[in-house]
């Protein structure tokens, strides 16, 4: 109870407690600047579209349902053109949204639970264990993710069946979040350890230890609190850099083709030969969608840091 | 506070400074947690005979502490004293057995209520730490949390070594905060919005917190500045009257200890220099290092060249100097101070010391040596 969501980094964490006054003041610090004004903006918008496309676009078109013809470009009924089977490119990007932003959010979510659990274990308990966890995030640092999609995919699809649904999401989209995951953790695993290291040295753990407190109870009760900052940091950039990765992995072709991501998008422009016909707004949509998405949570990502941070001047 | 330098003259030792036997008897009846149930009837609280405590190195046995031994009566107050490396600390540590992994316990015996904790195991020594003797930390700002609240953190000993449950062990700690002068307003601070002096009240609280016979201060007022160190000695000195608490307070500073402490023990290379009360040691140093150490603090009144200065440097632990220890560094060193080691001899007025210039006890203290100072390069035999 005392520990609260993002409340629980070092020095800035005081200020910001569960009661509704001080989320204010936090939410007022973060709108303030301007980098987090227009991070907020944008990623607002776009969670936006991910909740509920079908409110603003109607529901997703197939091939069938087409409204358009073949490439039309942008025009008052179809603000941002068709494509090749006259589907209509609104529709397809905002209904990309809400696919992209939900494997990146399950993507960080893997990621960051590992991450901080191996990473807090590894620091906290060190000797052999610290170094039998390092050298197998070491083995998972070196891994391509793209290579090691193009292996996984075909293995998981083949034990679990392409049609098989988890939480509604397909397989292949799991495959994907999957491999997003199991590349990503040792990054923040390598962070969250390296800070533990410098926090269990300090005096308050020792304190702990002489009062009587477990050391599960000092990882959990001591030690966590102390780098929800980090965590906070690496969950905004584990979500931009998986959205990215989401967009390469299906544009190379390992996507769902039944689940319009922007990178199924981009894949399906590249082999209807988009480039070549000149149809630059089947191209622009998911590809601007991506660098905004991408960008806002770095520019969140930034201001949260400094805000969080103790030894920012701006804080 | 006001003059500190003024140790030898000035020091207003309270006339009650000790509470009188019959009333700590009576304070340790009072006790809210029973005693534990090996303790010997009639045993002095606290009894430390020739304590070893070593730290391994790779070339060796580093002998911080070596051979100490001195008593904590209830309701006492005692000062450890001595420069930086002289085994203060480590003294303090040997007592609840918290000594870094290199550190061993390797000779002698510490007596808490006549229940030896040396040979006790890690499990055991679990009674003892913290219910009996507690602890106040070197600089409160690192011994404290940053992200939990004062009042969860002084609640924590009460859950976790008394068994209390969470609600009762935080309005127990809201008590112990407001005992210690933190209003109840602010218990559900954290620690950075509480000043220096207020942070260090906190650290005090949580030392009380499971009610214990003896607080052990390691520097408790050192980092703060002269007011809120008047005011945090008060404090001690207060929670000692009302609650019977035996203290043991480390430091460096002399003025310190002049005014919060009955009794002063001075160390020197792992070693007793000088033990007895506060006053006669301070007013009356007989060991050249206690006298060293009384004339290196500087004195508002003297001019600022009578500063005495300890040339050299404490010996090498590793391979500590045959005889005594500060011979070395010693005004009045003779032939069988670096062949001998001085043993301790008591005096009538409570003082005790290990020095070859007084080798028995029935030599006037002040007398011969004292005439020797008068020579800056002394006589050395």
């Amino acid at each position: 109870m005392s520990v609260t969501g993002i409340a629980g980094t070092e020095l800035g964490v005081g200020r910001f407690r569960r009661t509704g006054q001080q989320a204010r003041d936090f939410a007022g610090r973060i709108l303030g600047r301007s980098d987090g004004l227009v991070g907020v903006v944008i990623l607002g918008v776009f969670t936006l579209l991910a909740l509920a496309p079908d409110l603003f676009v109607g529901p997703l078109q197939t091939i069938v349902t087409a409204t358009g013809k073949p490439l039309e470009p942008p025009s008052v009924v179809h603000v941002l053109g068709t494509d090749e089977t006259g589907r209509d490119m609104l529709n397809l990007t905002v209904h990309g949204a809400r696919i992209s932003m939900t494997i990146g959010l399950m993507a960080t979510l893997i990621t960051i639970f590992i991450g901080a659990l191996i990473g807090v274990l590894s620091g906290y308990i060190g000797g052999r264990l610290d170094n039998v966890l390092m050298r197998i995030s070491d083995f998972f640092l070196v891994l391509p993710t793209i290579v090691l999609a193009l292996i996984l995919a075909p293995i998981i699809l083949d034990i679990i069946g392409p049609e098989a649904e988890f939480l509604g999401i397909r397989a292949t989209l799991l495959v994907i979040v999957v491999v997003i995951g199991l590349t990503s953790w040792a990054t923040t695993a390598r962070v969250i350890r390296s800070q533990v290291l410098s926090l269990k040295e300090r005096m308050f753990v020792d304190r702990a230890r002489v009062i009587g407190s477990s050391s599960f109870r000092i990882m959990r009760r001591h030690i966590l609190p102390n780098v929800v900052n980090l965590i906070v940091a690496q969950s905004v950039l584990t979500f931009a850099t998986a959205v990215f990765t989401e967009t390469t992995l299906a544009f190379i072709g390992l996507g769902d083709p039944t689940a319009p991501s922007w990178g199924e998008l981009l894949n399906s422009a590249q082999s209807s030969g988009a480039p070549g016909l000149g149809a630059w707004w089947y191209i622009a949509p998911p590809a601007v969608s991506v660098v905004l998405v991408v960008l806002s949570f770095t520019l969140v990502g930034n201001a949260l840091d400094d805000l969080l941070n103790p030894k920012s001047a701006r804080r | 506070m006001t003059e500190p330098s003024e140790i030898p003259e000035t020091v207003a030792l309270p006339e009650d400074a000790t509470i009188a036997p019959s009333k700590a008897a009576e304070i340790r009846g009072q006790r809210q947690w029973p005693l534990p149930k090996l303790a010997v009837p009639g045993a002095p609280l606290l009894e430390v005979k020739d304590l070893q405590t070593h730290f391994r190195l790779r070339n060796g046995w580093v002998r911080a502490v070596d051979g100490v031994s001195f008593g904590l009566a209830d309701g006492e107050a005692l000062g450890l004293a001595g420069e930086s490396a002289c085994g203060k600390t480590t003294t303090a540590l040997s007592l609840m057995k918290l000594l870094p992994s290199n550190g061993r316990i390797r000779g002698g015996s510490v007596e808490l209520f006549g229940i030896d904790l040396v040979p006790k195991s890690e499990v055991a020594m679990q009674r003892y730490r913290w219910r009996e003797i507690s602890m106040v930390f070197q600089g409160a700002m690192n011994a404290l949390n940053p992200v939990i609240r004062v009042r969860d953190q002084i609640a924590e000993p009460i859950q976790y070594r008394l068994g209390q449950p969470e609600a009762a062990a935080r309005a127990r700690a809201v008590e112990l905060l407001d005992l210690v002068g933190i209003p109840r307003k602010r218990s559900g601070s954290y620690p950075h919005e509480l000043s220096g002096g207020m942070r260090q009240r906190a650290m005090i609280a949580m030392a009380l917190a499971c009610d214990p016979a003896i607080v052990v201060g390691d520097e408790p007022t050192t980092a703060l500045d002269v007011m809120v160190q008047a005011q945090i000695l008060e404090l001690l000195e207060r929670l000692r009257r009302e609650l019977g608490l035996s203290l043991i307070l480390i430091t460096h500073d002399l003025s310190v200890l002049a005014e919060t402490c009955d009794r002063v023990l001075i160390m020197y290379a792992g070693k007793v220099a000088e033990e007895g009360p506060v006053r006669r040691v301070f007013t009356a140093p007989r060991h050249p290092y206690t006298r060293k150490l009384v004339g290196s603090f500087p004195n508002l009144h003297a001019d600022r060249r009578t500063l005495d200065v300890i040339h050299g440097q404490p010996p090498d632990l590793l391979d500590p100097p045959p005889g005594c220890r500060f011979a070395p560094r010693c005004d009045f060193a003779m032939p069988v101070c670096t062949e001998v080691v001085p043993p301790e001899v008591r005096f009538s007025d409570g003082v005790r010391v290990a020095c070859h210039l007084f080798p028995k006890s029935d030599i006037e203290t002040i007398g011969a040596p004292a005439s020797a100072a008068a020579g800056p390069s002394a006589p050395a035999a």
